[in-house]
């Protein structure tokens, strides 16, 4: 068990999420079951104004979420200090065996959540309200994957154990390791970086044919292959140190926080390009989409490649 | 321009206790018309109103206006259509009393963010147009009756609507300011505007400047 | 796309805060008071934080003590040549100190014996030997104090000299050599530093024993290992290593701060209910505002919108007014009565400098536990708020 300020501080957030998360999720299952937007009863006028409450609630969730996931990070990192054996976030996150699967939950629900204001801001703006049964009914699913998150987050923070040794990224990250991270380093590094450039083409071929269901689909690709990219490739440049590969080092202040652009580029790019096959927009928003798409991949892109080319520059080598 | 197809509109006063505030309802208002809604208090007049206005929904029938169903406009629609088509003039003004003259007549315009210079041009217009100008720092409380009903009418046409409802506009005023007001009316009038006014006001029964007048008792119309 | 910030809402909302002028005072007074409590307490203990680390620091690796019927014994100073045979054992000192009760001032004195031709295991005693000539001093029984100290004896018109006390009931005069001031505070301010053989007589203590004896270990990593080998040739002996040290300070502050956050959490419980509660309550005069602005076409999202910034302008002012208070109380004046809480060396009339650390965390954290937490208290009241009949509500 760990209970510093900053775990308590998430705490209490969490507390407040499952308790606003929950009035919503009721309201959410009543307006799925019975919205009507034809129908001119009360009941209906009532469900109305629910949808509003619940609207938000979710869009506060959100809000306090983006920037609890960078402090949730940071706070990883300072608990870095007090575990044994860990130097970075991914030493905390290795600690217990939850750990990794928060992460994941953690990025997912951003996606969801992220998706859900989406729709709900494509809704609004019709008369007919013709995806409101749909984002409830999502709603409903992202209740539990948020629920599933604070749960695990709480038992990931209970299992800590400070006097447990624990692996610090170098081991965990490393080629020679035989945990399941260490498969990715199997792949050909030239590869990887033909289908890192390769699908960011890919992404721009599509943005220009406007088929939005390949850029998407694109786009979701490039989410895995960036990650991997960043841990086998790029982390070395940014470390300047063919063996560090931590995708959580670079977050840390000797690196000047770069890592927190990166992953928000990722986020932003990602998000606005996989988004687009999944909402039936009007024209100019979709655009609008495709665009904030294409400026933050490209925006990650430079700032990655920024590294390995800035070494080269200087040491006439790569790694 | 505005039509009122079988409305019913049932208030619910508790379960056992439902008032029907009108009954079965067809208005028919045409563009640019003078019309004039009359009748006691508790008549059904001010429903009326506020059906128009997307205020409230009617328990039954249609309500449309400009060829478009507002009586199933969800709430956040029929909130952009009242900002974009109704100018309400309140029996009681309902201005801020803390806020100043050209605050009050902004707040209308406060959630289309719009660039500053439009945003004062809009109102030096409707302030000019109601002589108001030499008012416009004063705060509300300390304006006298007819001072405050010209603000709340700048207020009701700042974004240039092509709906002006009035609610018993006169009730609070004495004669000579009555007459001033329906000066204005003429002016509105002269505008091309839809005027809906509920009164009991015999002042404004066979005015020239009235098109229509509608007498209603207890949710029914009379004539 | 409508990202722009809208200004004209902005100064609604804030023109909305100035008329209910007592609520939001009221709810103001109350968010600053806890963010300021808050800001404080993690203000304090980091600095505290900070002076304990610098202190840990400077004290030696591994300290032996004899132990014998469960209590700490003087110990030879015969055991220091054994511990200097141990492989990666860089030095070894023999030390002698203690504390010395002066009742006329209520005051613990912790006085502490060096040797001149010793090396020394402090920083500050090797530029103590420097600035004084101790040589001379074990000529004359003299002494080098702290500036606390210098100025508790001069209150009871000690200057030039001390007469201490020995447990044989008789006095020795000891002269006052000089003045040094402490790498920390905590440290120097009630330490006095003499010769060895005076301070022997002082306590009474054997010629041949000393308080304890500090190692240094050359390797830091080895140290545990050190601390095991005199452990095995000496049983009697206890080994406190400065991780030691360190845990069981950490243990006595996060005993500490635990009880604070304990606290903290109803606080912020109590915090949550006010702020609903206060938000809750609309008077007909707000009622028949929010009516009057839907009737002219708000939408219940510009009403929304229009309450959060009203919370955001509102928490973000008490926010920064709670943190530079907070760092007024803190660093300028030095936190009095919440600091005794951390510290607890209150008894030693010890006094210390909280020294500045700023740490941008401090502020994240103080701000995701005051912010969101009002801004969830008023969700459900603002959307009541925005959600009314504006028809029922303006006749």
């Amino acid at each position: 068990m760990i209970l510093t300020p900053e775990v308590l501080a998430i705490f209490i957030l969490n507390t407040i999420f499952a308790f606003f998360a929950t009035i919503a999720f009721v309201l959410s299952v009543k307006i799925f079951l019975h919205w009507n937007i034809k129908s001119v009863s009360q009941s209906q006028y009532k469900l109305e104004k629910q949808s509003y409450l619940s609207a938000t609630i979710i869009k506060y969730i959100f809000a306090i979420k983006v920037p609890l996931f960078l402090f949730f990070i940071f706070t990883l990192d300072k608990i870095s200090k007090v575990i044994t054996g860990a130097m970075c976030g991914a030493g905390v996150v290795d600690a217990t065996p939850y750990g990794t699967y928060l992460l994941i939950l953690k990025v997912i629900n951003l996606y969801v959540f992220a998706y859900w204001l989406m729709l709900n801001s494509v809704d609004m703006k019709n008369e007919e309200q013709p995806y409101t049964k749909l984002k409830f009914g999502i709603y409903i699913i992202a209740f539990f994957l948020l629920m599933g998150e604070l749960v695990l987050e709480g038992v990931m923070f209970n299992s800590i154990d400070i006097d447990k040794m624990v692996s610090c990224c170098g081991t965990i990250y490393s080629s020679t390791a035989s945990s399941y991270i260490s498969n990715i380093f199997s792949i050909d590094t030239g590869m990887l970086l033909f289908l890192f450039y390769g699908t960011y083409v890919l992404i721009m071929l599509f943005a220009l044919l406007k088929n939005k269901y390949l850029f998407s689909i694109a786009n979701l690709f490039f989410i895995i292959i960036s990650i991997i990219a960043i841990i086998v490739f790029f982390g070395t440049y940014i470390y300047q140190l063919p063996t560090h590969h931590c995708p959580f080092c670079f977050l840390q202040k000797d690196y000047y926080y770069v890592g927190y652009l990166i992953y928000i580029f990722l986020f932003l790019g990602t998000f606005y390009g996989v988004i687009v096959a999944f909402i039936d927009a009007k024209k100019e928003q979709m655009q609008r989409d495709t665009k904030i798409s294409l400026v933050f991949n490209t925006l990650l892109v430079l700032l990655l490649s920024a590294y390995p080319l800035i070494y080269y520059i200087k040491n006439g080598v790569w790694l | 321009m505005i039509e009122l197809k079988n409305v019913n509109k049932n208030y619910e006063v508790n379960k056992n206790n439902i008032v029907n505030a009108l009954q079965n309802i067809n208005i028919s208002i045409q563009e640019g018309e003078l019309f004039v809604l009359k009748g006691a208090s508790g008549s059904g007049k001010s429903t009326v109103l506020s059906l128009i206005a997307a205020l409230s929904k009617p328990t039954s029938g249609e309500v449309i206006v400009d060829a478009k169903q507002i009586s199933k406009l969800p709430d956040n629609f029929a909130s952009e259509y009242r900002r974009d088509n109704i100018g309400f003039i309140f029996q009681k003004y309902n201005l801020i009393p803390t806020l100043s003259v050209s605050e009050n007549i902004l707040l209308p315009l406060v959630p289309l963010n719009l660039p500053a210079q439009e945003a004062q041009q809009k109102l030096q217009r409707v302030m000019k147009m109601f002589d108001i100008s030499h008012k416009a720092e004063a705060v509300v409380k300390n304006l006298s009756g007819g001072e405050q009903q010209r603000v709340a009418i700048a207020r009701a046409n700042v974004n240039d609507p092509k709906i002006i409802i009035a609610d018993e506009p006169t009730a609070n005023l004495d004669e000579r300011l009555s007459l001033s007001f329906i000066e204005i009316l003429k002016e509105l009038k002269a505008l091309k505007k839809t005027i809906v006014i509920a009164t009991h006001d015999p002042l404004f029964f066979n005015l020239d400047c009235v098109d229509r007048e509608i007498e209603l008792h207890k949710g029914n119309i009379l004539s | 796309m409508r990202s722009k910030i809208n200004f004209y809402l902005i100064e609604y909302a804030l023109n909305a805060l100035l008329r209910e002028k007592y609520k939001s005072f009221f709810i103001m007074s109350i968010f600053t008071l806890l963010t300021f409590l808050l800001t404080s307490v993690f203000f304090i203990t980091n600095s505290i934080k900070y002076e304990l680390q610098s202190t840990v620091d400077t004290l030696p690796q591994i300290i032996v003590q004899k132990i014998k019927a469960g209590r700490h014994y003087d110990i030879d100073e015969s055991v220091v040549d054994d511990v200097l045979d141990i492989a990666g054992v860089d030095d070894a000192v023999a030390r002698v100190w203690g504390y010395y009760y002066f009742e006329n001032a209520g005051v613990n004195f912790s006085i502490v014996g060096i040797d001149a031709y010793e090396k020394q295991y402090k920083k500050s005693f090797e530029n103590i030997i420097e600035d004084f000539d101790f040589a001379t001093l074990e000529q004359t029984p003299s002494m080098v104090v702290g500036r606390g100290v210098k100025e508790i004896m001069k209150q009871s018109y000690y200057d030039e000299y001390f007469n201490f006390i020995k447990p044989d009931g008789s006095l020795k005069r000891v002269d006052v050599a000089g003045v040094f001031d402490g790498q920390t505070q905590l440290e120097s301010n009630d330490m006095i530093v003499m010769p060895k053989e005076t301070l022997k007589e002082i306590f009474g203590m054997d010629e041949m024993q000393a308080t304890d004896i500090v190692v240094k270990v050359k390797n830091p990593q080895e140290v545990s290992t050190v601390a095991a080998k005199i452990k095995l040739i000496y049983p009697d002996t206890r080994i406190i290593t400065t991780q030691d040290l360190q845990i069981s300070y950490q243990n006595i502050f996060d005993y500490k701060s635990g009880i604070f956050l304990a606290l903290f959490v109803i606080a912020i419980f109590t915090f949550f209910i006010i702020i609903y509660d206060k938000a809750s309550g609309l008077s007909s005069e707000e009622k028949r505002e929010i009516g009057i602005l839907k009737a002219i076409g708000w939408k219940i999202d510009d009403i929304l919108k229009e309450k959060f910034y009203e919370a955001f302008i509102l928490s973000l002012f008490a926010y920064l007014l709670g943190v530079i208070l907070a760092l007024l109380y803190v660093y300028l004046f030095q936190a009095p009565i919440l600091r005794d809480i951390f510290v607890g060396y209150s008894q030693l009339k010890t006094s210390f400098e909280l020294p500045f650390i700023f740490d941008l965390h401090t502020l994240f954290l103080v701000f995701f536990l005051s912010v969101p937490v009002y801004v969830a208290a008023i969700i459900i009241p603002s959307w009541k708020i925005a959600t009314l009949e504006a028809d029922e509500v303006i006749r």
